[in-house]
């Protein structure tokens, strides 16, 4: 079909675009900071062959920080558009849904009862932490899922329950926040905002796989997203256990949205946003819009880093602010133009 | 024959309704005593308790014959009676403004708590603290108030300019994206300039800062609104019958839609520049109000007022005493209410306004 | 032979039961319509009959088996299901729409094979549509996003097709142009055919069996001559009617006259009752 081959090359042009832009970002964000490497110097480091200084910094700071950045953009791109495919909601993202609260929430009980450990990056914080976030999210998936669960799931009860349950723990979260002291408050507010904190390769390794995992699974799953997308009863009448489905997808979102959560803190938007320009670029094809929205999201992220990081030295602005800050708008745009 | 029949038959219905009619108004004003006696018991309540403990009669005497020389009635002048009376106004104007809410976009899950006012108040509240730091205590609330119509208006706004109008999810959608917007505006601020602590405390809302001079701003202002409610709480119920139905019974709905906004703003304005952001009194009051006495908006706004007032002077009471002598933030209180509360409504099929 | 069956089936939602020990056949190689007053049930049932809804008691047999006891992807290459007002995204073209019809067939990607573009191709030219194929969805007419929709059906390759309300949004033209297709379906491929279906003149030129519900409850099964009755219509609507034959087809059709009076007293008692 001529239309299916064009969307094709499009496709491919589309990503060779996004891939050149994220490289571009890449090479600027090793560039740029508090210590500033010109290119020639990073190429030369990553070859081996730089000072020890530029060494440490890039090597040991700021590559493990980018690569985390892409991995979490893709990470919560990807689990805002298989919240919108399973709950029928363009407007779905799993900060919207309470699922980033539910993490936040459990990172703040082990900042409040490990006082005084976000300093230093241990093993102890580099293990549990995630986990704690994982946790989270999880309880605020299972807590949903459970409310929003009347002889199977409406998904517009599902966004109303997950604002309620949103609203929920962010109310639990300012509560414990006031007990801290200002120290662990201010780790607890920046990584509220959204912050890539972990830097360090142990923690990459951890969570590369996980992530590195799930994505492909959600590309797995595309023709069956592609069919949901048609209604409940289309997709029972096509032969799709419906609920099952639905419910593994969940999963694999919430897994998505909990471990990058658990690397980058608080980072609303992004799965919201990314997913709707992949699918105005490419159509709802999830085939074609997964792997354009995993891309889009890894490379608003890494430049939402480096803008934060970058933009009012020395203040870091959280990365998840300055999405936030930029999303917003267009989302309420989405808003207003949505049925 | 069949004529006489339904003329009688008619008399009949017509002076059941009007039987009706008289029982609801019996039922809406004894709501409104006891409700009004309640306040006055649990004001007393509230000025008595506290990390001073001051007995009921002490109270009294504070009021009738006032002594500066006793301690104790200086900490019932100063602090206790502006709070307890701080405590009825602010309850009650976030509970008018929710009602007002609901019946304006015929949603049950409108609440001021979700529609970027605490937001917007708080945004107007970073940039103030963090810019001005010499303002003074009208200072921060004009500018919260203000702040607070920010919010107010580009929710609306949102809503006024969104293709099919402004369904449930949209307006939840809607407050959240404002709020997360300015919310992160306040964040980007607040951490930048140091303010974000002080922030925290005003989040989570409490009435430990009430003076007379925030009471005479809250009479004021939220006399006004609480006025201007029930000029409107009649066409509010014919609104709430739909959109081209009010217009064919020849409403002005756009002008009942504005005051309506008005209203919101000022009340709301006024409650969290005094008292910061305290959840769901706007969303739980008006559906027990409603519960209660009907759809009838001119019985549910005073009746929210007195309700939304007994709740929050309880709620605080309950914010004193949970951790003594540690204050609890009263936000906290009222989301333990609201949240399930809330979530039941989202589980509900019930379409009732 | 019987293609579709209940036995003593119950339906409801939630504590409502709006079905009661339904024992209903469809035959096969027929087209059957479902008709009855807004509320009745036909659409549940309808639903029921698809397993999209679940039944509260009682069995539905498809083909001699336990609908519940089949797999649903095996139950959806023996029976496709076009339920009311159906969505498709935005930007999903024509072509792309019908080749999910053919997912029961598939496995896991969804790789369209040679078999799965021919039965494409069939279906679009079947329904009319080969000059649309890549046209979006969302732009065309209604009667042709609808026929766009029975080529999914089709594409699924079922001995069994039900459909809800199929014509109710479309005007004369477009539901005319359905019914035909769905005739032409029936006649060519002795395909079986379930609808519901609002209009009763239209129920009555084009089924072999019409069943006429009231409350849930199965009023009158039969052929169109059957059914369409003034004393079954007094009972299904409400109304009162004559039944005339039509002069091309020979089938009766019902003229509607006058609602029939409930007595004033209980019609005035109902209202008080807020």
């Amino acid at each position: 079909m001529n239309q299916s081959n064009a969307k094709k090359k499009k496709f491919i042009v589309l990503i060779i675009l996004l891939f050149i832009l994220t490289i571009i970002t890449f090479v600027l964000s090793l560039n740029l900071g508090v210590v500033r490497i010109a290119p020639i110097d990073v190429f030369k480091t990553l070859l081996g062959k730089g000072t020890a200084r530029d060494q440490l910094v890039l090597v040991d700071f700021r590559l493990p920080r980018m690569i985390l950045a892409l991995l979490i953009g893709a990470g919560l791109a990807v689990s805002g558009a298989i919240l919108q495919g399973v709950t029928k909601n363009e407007l779905a993202d799993p900060g919207i849904l309470g699922i980033n609260s539910g993490a936040g929430f459990m990172v703040i009980l082990f900042i409040y009862f490990f006082q005084g450990s976000m300093n230093s990056i241990n093993t102890l914080v580099i293990f549990l932490m995630p986990l704690f976030a994982l946790a989270g999210a999880v309880l605020a998936a299972f807590l949903i899922y459970v409310l929003a669960w009347k002889k199977g799931i409406d998904p517009v009860r599902l966004i109303l329950v997950g604002i309620g349950v949103n609203s929920g723990f962010g109310a639990a979260i300012i509560i414990f926040q006031l007990k801290m002291n200002p120290q662990d408050f201010m780790q607890a507010a920046v990584w509220l905002s959204g912050d890539i904190w972990g830097t360090n390769w142990k923690f990459v390794a951890i969570l590369a796989p996980l992530i590195l995992l799930l994505l492909p699974f959600a590309l797995y799953k595309a023709h069956i997203l592609n069919i949901m997308n048609l209604g409940d009863q289309v997709a029972t009448g096509l032969g799709i256990q419906v609920e099952k489905e639905r419910r593994l997808l969940l999963l694999a979102a919430v897994a998505l949205a909990g471990f990058s959560v658990a690397a980058g803190g608080g980072i609303a938007f992004l799965g919201l946003v990314a997913p709707h320009i992949a699918k105005r670029l490419i159509g709802p094809k999830h085939q074609l819009f997964l792997p354009i929205t995993a891309v889009l999201g890894a490379f608003v992220l890494l430049l939402a880093d480096t803008i934060g990081k970058n933009l009012l030295t020395p203040t870091q602005i959280p990365v998840g602010i300055v999405v936030a800050i930029f999303s917003a708008p267009y989302f309420i745009f989405l808003l207003m133009k949505a049925k | 024959m069949n004529g006489i029949g339904n003329a009688k038959q008619q008399e009949g219905d017509s002076s059941a309704l009007h039987k009706k009619r008289v029982r609801a108004s019996i039922k809406g004003t004894f709501v409104l005593i006891i409700g009004m006696i309640l306040i006055l018991i649990s004001m007393g309540l509230s000025i008595a308790y506290g990390a001073a403990d001051i007995k009921m009669a002490t109270v009294w005497e504070a009021v009738s014959h006032f002594n500066p020389e006793i301690t104790s009635h200086q900490i019932i002048q100063e602090i206790r009676m502006p709070r307890a009376i701080g405590a009825v106004l602010v309850g009650a104007f976030l509970a008018v403004s929710g009602a007002v809410m609901q019946g304006l976009t015929r949603n049950p899950l409108a609440s001021p708590s979700i529609m970027g006012v605490t937001d917007g108040a708080a945004f107007a509240l970073v940039i103030t603290l963090a810019f001005f730091p010499a303002a003074t205590m009208l200072g921060l609330t004009i500018s919260s108030f203000a702040g607070a119509g920010l919010g107010v208006i580009l929710v609306f706004t949102i809503g006024a300019f969104s293709k099919g109008g402004l369904t449930p999810v949209k307006l939840a959608l809607a407050g959240v994206a404002v709020g997360s917007m300015l919310s992160a505006f306040s964040s980007a601020i607040a951490l930048h300039t140091q303010v974000a602590k002080d922030m925290s405390f005003w989040y989570a809302g409490g009435l430990t800062t009430v003076s007379w001079g925030s009471i005479k701003i809250l009479l004021i202002t939220g006399g006004l609104g609480l006025v201007l409610a029930l000029y409107i709480s009649r066409s509010i119920t014919i609104l709430s019958l739909g959109e081209e139905v009010s217009k064919g019974l020849g409403q002005n709905t756009l002008l009942v839609k504005s005051l309506g906004v008005i209203v919101v703003l000022v009340l709301t304005g006024a409650a969290v520049s005094v008292a910061g952001a305290i959840g769901f009194i706007g969303l739980v009051i008006p559906h027990i109000t409603r519960f209660m006495i009907g759809s009838d908006y001119r019985w549910i706004i005073p009746i929210s007022a007195v309700l939304g007032g007994l709740l929050l002077v309880l709620a605080d009471i309950a914010a004193r005493m949970v951790n003594a002598p540690f204050e609890t933030p009263v936000g906290a209180i009222t989301a333990i209410i609201g949240v399930p509360f809330f979530l039941y409504l989202a589980r509900g099929e019930r379409r009732g306004l | 032979m019987v293609s579709l069956s209940t036995e003593n089936l119950q339906i409801g939602y939630g504590d409502k039961t709006i079905v009661e020990n339904l024992n209903l056949h469809i035959n096969k190689g027929e087209i059957t319509t479902i008709i009855g007053a807004n509320g009745c049930g036909k659409s549940t049932i309808l639903k029921t009959l698809a397993r999209v809804h679940a039944a509260t008691s009682g069995i539905v047999y498809l083909d001699g088996k336990m609908i519940h006891k089949v797999p649903t992807k095996e139950i959806a290459r023996k029976m496709a299901v076009l339920p009311q007002s159906p969505e498709a995204p935005n930007g999903l073209t024509v072509y792309e729409l019908i080749s999910f019809g053919r997912s029961p067939h598939q496995s896991g990607f969804g790789r369209l094979t040679d078999k799965d573009r021919q039965v494409i191709e069939w279906a679009l030219e079947v329904t009319g549509l080969s000059l649309f194929a890549d046209h979006p969805v969302d732009a065309l007419s209604g009667g042709q996003r609808q026929r766009a929709w029975i080529a999914m059906a089709i594409a699924q390759e079922t001995d069994l097709l039900l459909l809800d309300e199929p014509t109710t949004y479309l005007d004369m033209a477009h539901q005319l142009e359905i019914l035909q297709l769905l005739e032409k379906l029936n006649k060519e491929q002795n395909r079986t055919i379930v609808m519901v279906i609002h209009d009763l003149n239209h129920a009555s030129r084009f089924s072999h069996q019409m069943v006429a519900l009231c409350k849930g409850n199965i009023v009158k099964e039969g052929s169109a001559e059957e059914v369409m009755t003034p004393d079954v219509l007094k009972t299904v609507f409400q109304i009162d009617a004559e039944i005339v034959k039509d002069p091309r087809t020979k089938k009766p059709v019902c003229l509607c006259y006058d609602l029939i009076q409930k007595e004033p007293e209980l019609e005035h008692r109902k209202v008080m009752n807020f």
